[in-house]
């Protein structure tokens, strides 16, 4: 990767490149001339600029703000062989983002201010920003509150266990007492009851795969308790990995009551639905599983429509051994961080579903507003955390290619359209 | 041996029967039934894999399945290798890609596998595949999806009770009733391809709970018109031709699907009363091991008159001959 990090203090000038700035909705071909890691300026034609410029020819790729997911997985500490911080910030600056949240669901899981120090030890210039979520309950386990206030105080980015909170009443409890901590709070929203051993959604494929179902209102039935829960609280809530139309009129819905709720899906759930597992790929074997056509149908126009706020990556690595087993014993998740850009750009902007403003919004500006963080952006006088696209590139998903030290995903071997080709990061 | 097939047999892996046309079961069935002559001679043995061998990948533990496909296979004159779930290495941390690989390095051409789970018959066939080896893979029954050769032999024992004259759409005009936990049954499944295909309609009967609504919409629009969803036993025995039963499991109870077996025996079982709903000559199948006096009542399941449970099991050995032979000689 040519990235312009190595040398922060090198002027750059990016000649004709396609700048994207979702924050202004603006959309423009221009020069842009970089300075001691700030935009100096963006024009049609920049001729005046210092002598030891390096010009890049840039024409044909996108320089954009860097890109922001709202949570994945690390396998470090725990599950190195499944990745570490540092394949992971590789694997992330290599797919394009420059922020990644971490959920806690390491081992040990990251509920005490004391676990939050190990994880700022890894930290450095190279790495893309890791927001750290941290445990809303013990253990994430859902059975007692976490020490929140001190938790906040430490520097996680919000708090989220990454997996459904059954207990209503501690929920009503952990809202209320996070309010004054002005900290987002992330919910995945399952009922496990009603889902059970299912590792599809439940329907007519299901039946005849012959994988356990799994109803979409395990996902809808927690979703509107929460909401009802959110609402008479008054505590801002996100919630993740939406993966029913359903759920999407029901966010729809609570937004329109003003209810203080934001909304991610992943970018899995965009790309594929059921009828992409009669192949039992267990790479496929994700949580919440795969809706149906309708379903997928409705979170594209939910992130278009802004409903659904926020595409997620939802990065699960693992190795090998781990996922070649029966699909429905296999852990479900997929990595994604090197591969969702190319295959959201090649599904949805190539096609003129979304605008590539849209997608950079729903990847970048609206991540960080879920995070109550203020939008990157491409603008003059912006320090540059951005990244240069280009959409044209084709490359080979394979271990040698990969940054992430798990290949978990369908794509595996496939060929992608679209690559990074460099990264800059502000000093921070 | 030769066997006179009407198609040239042209897959490689039989892993489900919702992918088989006609003329595919009109082929088994005959050469089922040229391996049933076979059978019936002194020497039932033929040398048509002679030198091939056959692995029985048996990662959920079965006695009947695996001796059968064990018995076909040696009447075909191959070598037989069985690995058996509870002896596996699968808990040191091999794959099941591990394992298919072992039996393909000692030379195995066929392996019929069963798992617990779906699809792991599928998953090795397309890593077979993607080796470029030329293993075929036989489905022995995965999870709650397919049971190929259950199917096809219960298949073989109505073109045999019927004595047709060609297998071509032999069961046209004829009333099957498929009774029982539809829902987990990989058997049921298969069935519903099989017999529809030939031509029979096809009425399922359960309780909501094992019977889901999406049922009615598994089989392609055409077939569509045979298959009819009940919950409740009467409509679906009431002048039926064949009654299929199937197992029900102990654990539906902890699973809320079912208040108990007594009341599942009462409002599903197949008793002598019921059966006589159905057509004076009605004949019942059951994929076995059965409960007995819970799917089926006891006397009616040892009643010659009534059950081909027996003719079932002996159609197994022909059937799997003739599944290993066609997918064994195949170019």
């Amino acid at each position: 990767m040519d990235s312009g990090d190595q040398n922060p203090r090198l002027t750059q000038l990016l000649q004709q490149v396609r700048v994207l700035d979702p924050v202004s909705e603006t959309e423009q071909i221009a020069d842009v001339l970089i300075e001691n890691n700030q935009i100096r300026e963006i024009a049609p034609h920049i001729s005046d600029y210092p002598p030891h410029t390096q010009i890049k020819e840039t024409q044909g790729l996108i320089f954009a703000p860097g890109l922001v997911d709202l949570y994945s997985h690390s396998g470090e500490p725990g599950f190195e062989d499944r990745e570490t911080l540092v394949s992971l910030g590789k694997a992330a600056l290599a797919g394009g983002f420059t922020r990644v949240g971490i959920l806690p669901d390491t081992e040990p899981p990251l509920d005490t201010p004391s676990d939050l120090q190990w994880f700022k030890t890894v930290a450095s210039p190279e790495t893309p920003q890791f927001y750290l979520w941290g445990c809303l309950t013990l253990g994430g386990k859902g059975d007692s509150m976490t020490e929140l206030g001190e938790l906040a105080q430490a520097g996680i980015i919000g708090f989220s266990d990454g997996v459904p909170l059954a207990d209503l009443g501690l929920l009503r409890r952990v809202l209320e007492y996070v309010q004054p901590l002005e900290k987002p709070v992330a919910l995945s929203v399952h009922d496990r009851a009603l889902g059970r051993h299912g590792v599809m959604r439940e329907g007519k494929l299901s039946l005849r795969t012959g994988l356990p179902g799994e109803p979409a209102c395990a996902e809808t039935s927690a979703l509107a308790a929460i909401l009802e829960v959110a609402a008479c609280t008054e505590t801002p809530v996100h919630i993740m990995r939406v993966s029913t139309a359903r759920s999407v009129a029901l966010i729809a819905d609570a937004k329109a009551r003003g209810v203080p709720v934001t909304a991610s899906t992943t970018w899995m759930h965009l790309l594929l639905n059921t009828t992409a597992m009669t192949t039992y790929n267990p790479n496929l074997n994700i949580h919440p599983p795969l809706g149906d056509r309708a379903d997928q149908r409705a979170l594209i126009e939910g992130v278009k429509s802004g409903v659904i706020d926020a595409i997620a990556v939802d990065h699960t690595p693992y190795t090998y051994e781990e996922k070649t087993v029966a699909f429905a014993e296999a852990p479900p998740g997929v990595i994604g961080l090197e591969l969702a850009l190319p295959l959201l750009w090649q599904t949805f902007v190539e096609t003129g579903e979304w605008t590539a403003l849209e997608l950079w919004n729903a990847l970048s500006a609206s991540p960080q507003r879920c995070l109550q963080q203020p939008p990157l952006r491409c603008a003059i006088g912006e320090p540059t955390e951005a990244i240069l696209f280009d959409p044209k590139t084709a490359w080979t998903v394979s271990q040698n290619h990969l940054k992430s030290l798990s290949a978990n995903t369908p794509w595996f071997g496939k060929q992608l359209t679209g690559q990074v080709v460099a990264t800059f990061l502000n000093d921070r | 041996m030769t066997t006179e097939t009407t198609t040239a047999w042209t897959k490689p892996h039989i892993l489900s029967l919702e992918t088989f046309a006609a003329p595919e079961y009109e082929t088994l069935l005959e050469t089922a039934d040229s391996f049933r002559e076979v059978l019936s001679r002194r020497t039932k043995k033929v040398p048509a894999l002679q030198g091939q061998v056959v692995a029985n990948l048996f990662f959920e533990p079965s006695t009947r399945t695996r001796s059968s496909f064990e018995l076909a296979a040696k009447r075909l004159s191959a070598d037989t290798l069985n690995f058996s779930g509870s002896s596996s290495s699968l808990a040191k941390g091999e794959t099941i890609f591990d394992t298919a690989k072992t039996y393909m390095a000692m030379g195995a051409n066929i392996m019929v596998i069963r798992h617990r789970q779906a699809g792991v018959p599928h998953t090795i066939a397309a890593e077979m595949d993607r080796l470029q080896t030329d293993v075929r893979i036989l489905n022995a029954g995965d999870g709650q999806h397919e049971h190929p050769s259950q199917a096809l032999l219960d298949l073989f024992t109505l073109y045999q009770w019927l004595s047709s004259s060609s297998p071509h759409q032999f069961l046209a005009g004829k009333k099957v009733a498929l009774v029982g936990d539809i829902l987990h049954s990989r058997v049921a499944r298969s069935n519903l391809y099989s017999l529809t295909a030939m031509g029979a309609t096809v009425h399922l009967a359960a309780p909501p709970t094992l019977l889901p609504k999406a049922f009615q919409g598994l089989l392609p629009e055409s077939y569509q018109d045979q298959l009819i969803c009940h919950w409740e036993i009467e409509p679906a025995l009431a002048e039926a031709d064949f009654i299929m039963t199937l197992r029900l499991q102990k654990e539906r109870m902890s699973d809320h699907l079912l208040p108990s077996l007594r009341e599942y025996h009462q409002r599903f079982g197949i008793t002598r009363d019921r059966a006589r709903l159905a057509k004076d000559h009605v004949k019942i199948l059951h994929p076995g091991p059965v409960n007995r006096g819970v799917e089926i009542s006891s006397d009616l399941m040892d009643d010659p008159e009534c059950s081909l449970i027996s003719q079932q099991v002996a159609s197994g050995v022909a059937v799997r001959m003739a599944l290993l032979y066609l997918i064994g000689t195949s170019s």
